[in-house]
């Protein structure tokens, strides 16, 4: 094993976590402001949808990832106005985004591009460096700078305000519901990251493979916090990585081998209970002047 | 003549149902402090709330130093110079204090937090008041009674002239309310005014310049409170003469019932939450547990009668282990338990009234038969004769359970467990949210168990209940009982000083 090929590891495996991650990153912000964001999986398959279609149409990745950012917003809006506003059940709502996701971007598929369960290939590609898409470098000074927000500036106090005691934050005058609403918006936002990431050059029905979970078994694992929700995603995509590139080298069934990344997340959350703490009012609708 | 800070008029407020406030006309002035009495539902959360601008009135005007303002949400009052500490703190425990104060009135710039500036205006506060705290502590590191200075750092910090206290006193030992009161005198010696919202009549009539007694959404009288009494608030509250002693019958303890041996409890971050408790509650006695609330009172409770896990020790139950017994077992051998928390752990809200009374025993007979069919009858018939003998006010036994006021509700719960015929009953903050009347009556009931010759270990945080009720009164401080005394050899402040830790180096 020579260096070069483990500075392909390191680097591969950043682009493999960064998808995963930039979702983690966004449910941070959700369920910070208490709002379990468990349609995250239904917003990165419009986004990737999205990202491939825009940049096929309007001959540039740029513009398909501003699309896929503002898709992915409309949807976490959908999420927010039904779960925030009208206080439907947070699971409820997001795995009805999730099987809504999975027919929407057939349907357009089918629509723009006259089959069902895939795009053309799109030519318009981020640039690339060290070997791999260029974007999954944004992962380490955007994580930072979500760190910074939280806990930094006024934004993030009065977000976690609301995801710990919303009835307090009502009694200070904070917009309970405003600040909810872009938590689950900066999510879906996110997402459009995590489609530029993932794989911009086609949209493939089925393709998320359930990152959307894994991203909030990540943020669990790294106890809500960008900077360990993004560690936590960075191990599940190594140890994805690892298996792509040994996976042939490996005398196991193929099958077994796959499953590790998700038997990975399965370990590490059971290893987790009783030891992080969920924001108090997480997944708890609140009603203003309840009593 | 001092200045009118806030004047409240003819505030009418409706529910569906329920005239909240019916013409309240409340006002305050510079420098006193004005308490606001009444049972509960009779109107004072309502007309705080009101106030707040977390509801908004039917009729009515508030005026503020003369001048009518509307208050449409807590921003508006913030702004008005009204800061509200209410009854069940609205802090965020995983901050610390300082964020705590700060949060929604925040120093920035470019969005970005300063801490530096605030951090000075707060430590002037604290030195101002006397209400000194570690300004970069967690919230939920630091016991009760200082989580209240936070509260009033907050309003402060706000500029409030006007402060309401809902209750503040519940979760504080003598001392600490004696505490409380002083920083009640620094302010109103400021100018500021203070609403106090009470049902501990000898702290109104200790603190209180004047007092407001409202009852059924209607102000009965203001009296200055030179001139109240005990006995006249009560009587104005309730509507009729009010016995405030409860009557003790003479019954010389039996058997031993329950023996805790050594428990021990630790809770996820390991922090011992029971350690060595060890007491015993004998036949026909009542054992009373004294403490700040959080100091291992509901874990013990949990432990003995729903069989939450424990790390070391042992329960007895008339001389045999229950200690590895589930709930079920541990009821048909004789113990009953009033939760402290009713609407989760006492009722189902939905349910009937019938249903509630034979939770518990719903699977024996008569109420079932052999094939474990219900047998609706027997129910409604078991739930008739209950709620005539406990004198529980419902339109009938098929009412759901949700309908009733606290009071009653509470009274479904003794009847449900002293009906079982328990040896043993746990009663948990048996009075909480309770109007007089009711409280009369749960205490009579107690008292009548402890004359069947049952044991009775009660919890309450109100000190006033224990040191009435209880033969022998343990202290719980961080999880131990670090003090027993037997009811006569002990004063209410003595007790106090051992709830707050003070003596617990065996300093005498």
């Amino acid at each position: 094993m020579n260096l070069s090929f483990i500075l392909f590891f390191f680097v591969k495996g950043l682009e493999i976590s960064a998808p995963i991650a930039f979702a983690a990153l966004g449910a941070v912000f959700s369920e910070r402001s208490g709002v379990i964001n468990i349609a995250l999986e239904g917003i990165m398959i419009v986004t990737s949808f999205t990202i491939v279609w825009a940049a096929i149409a309007l001959h540039s990745i740029w513009l398909g990832l501003l699309f896929a950012i503002v898709a992915g917003s409309l949807i976490a809006l959908i999420h927010a106005v039904v779960s925030v506003t009208f206080r439907v059940d947070q699971i409820v709502s997001g795995v009805a985004i999730n099987i809504f996701a999975v027919g929407l971007s057939r349907f357009l598929s089918q629509k723009v591009f006259g089959q069902e369960t895939q795009t053309p290939t799109n030519a318009y590609l981020f640039p690339r460096f060290l070997g791999i898409n260029s974007m999954a470098f944004l992962l380490i000074p955007i994580a930072l700078i979500g760190w910074f927000v939280l806990y930094r500036t006024v934004f993030g106090l009065r977000l976690r305000t609301v995801g710990e005691n919303p009835e307090a934050a009502d009694t200070l005058g904070l917009n309970v519901y405003g600040l909810r609403y872009a938590g689950v918006i900066i999510s879906g936002a996110l997402c459009g990251l995590s489609a530029a990431t993932l794989f911009p050059s086609q949209w493939i029905s089925g393709m998320t493979a359930g990152r959307g979970y894994i991203a909030l078994a990540a943020m669990i694992f790294g106890r809500w916090d960008p900077v360990g929700a993004v560690l936590a995603s960075l191990l599940f995509g190594y140890a994805d990585t690892f298996r792509i590139m040994f996976e042939t080298k490996i005398p196991i069934p193929g099958q077994f081998v796959q499953m590790f990344p998700y038997v990975l997340a399965v370990v590490v959350l059971a290893g987790m209970v009783g030891k992080a703490r969920a924001p108090a009012a997480d997944g708890k609708p609140y009603e203003k002047g309840e009593d | 003549m001092s200045e009118t800070l806030l004047e409240m008029r003819k505030i009418t407020k409706r529910f569906p149902g329920v005239l909240a406030n019916d013409e309240i006309s409340f006002d305050l002035l510079k420098g006193e402090v004005h308490a606001l009495v009444g049972e509960n539902g009779a109107g004072k959360t309502t007309l705080m709330k009101i106030l707040y601008g977390l509801y908004s009135p039917d009729s009515g005007s508030i005026h503020i130093k003369g001048e009518k303002i509307s208050i449409k949400n807590p921003k508006e009052a913030i702004n008005c110079g009204i800061g509200m500490v209410h009854q069940h703190f609205m802090l965020v425990p995983p901050f610390t204090v300082l964020e705590n104060i700060i949060i929604g009135e925040e120093t920035q710039r470019f969005g970005i937090l300063n801490e530096e500036k605030p951090a000075k205006k707060i430590r002037d506060l604290m030195e101002r008041n006397g209400l000194i705290v570690d300004m970069y502590a967690k919230v939920e590191d630091i016991p009760v009674g200082i989580q209240q200075r936070v509260e009033i750092l907050k309003i402060l910090y706000r500029g409030a002239e006007i402060l309401v206290f809902d209750e503040p006193t519940a979760v504080l030992t003598p001392q600490e309310a004696e505490e409380l009161f002083k920083t009640f005198r620094q302010m109103t010696a400021q100018g500021k005014g203070i609403i106090f919202i009470s049902h501990k009549l000898d702290e109104v009539l200790e603190i209180a310049d004047r007092i407001t007694v409202i009852r059924k959404g209607r102000v009965v009288k203001t009296l200055e409170g030179k001139e109240a009494s005990k006995s006249l608030i009560a009587e104005l509250m309730v509507g009729k003469p009010v016995l405030l002693e409860v009557e003790r019958p003479d019954v010389s303890p039996g058997r031993v019932i329950l023996e805790v041996r050594n428990l021990d409890l630790k809770d996820y971050r390991k922090v011992a939450v029971l350690n060595d408790v060890s007491f015993s509650v004998h036949a026909g006695e009542i054992y009373g547990i004294a403490g700040v609330e959080g100091n291992g009172q509901t874990e013990l409770v949990a432990v003995i009668a729903e069989a939450a896990p424990m790390e070391h020790g042992d329960i007895l139950l008339d001389g045999k282990s229950v200690a590895n017994w589930d709930v079920r077992r541990r009821r048909e051998a004789g113990i009953s338990h009033i939760p402290e928390d009713r609407h989760r752990y006492g009722l189902l809200l939905p349910f009937s009234l019938a249903e509630n009374l034979t939770l518990g025993m719903h699977h024996r007979k008569p109420f079932v038969n052999r094939f474990q069919i219900i047998n609706r009858n027997k129910i409604q018939e078991h739930a008739r004769r209950v709620i005539s003998i406990f004198d529980i006010r419902t339109p009938s036994e098929l009412t759901p359970a949700l309908a009733l006021s606290g009071g009653n509700q509470q009274k479904v719960i003794v009847a449900r467990e002293l009906s079982a015929e328990p040896k043993l009953l746990l009663a948990a903050q048996p009075t909480r949210g309770v109007d007089i009347g009711a409280t009369e009556f749960i205490h009579n009931q107690l008292m009548e168990a402890k004359k069947d010759g049952r044991a009775i270990l009660l919890v309450s945080a109100d000190l006033d209940e224990v040191m009435s009720l209880s033969d022998r009164i343990g202290v719980m401080y961080k999880g131990r009982i670090i003090k027993e005394f037997a009811r006569e050899e002990t004063t209410k402040e003595e007790i106090g000083f051992y709830m707050m830790g003070e003596k617990e180096h065996g300093r005498n």
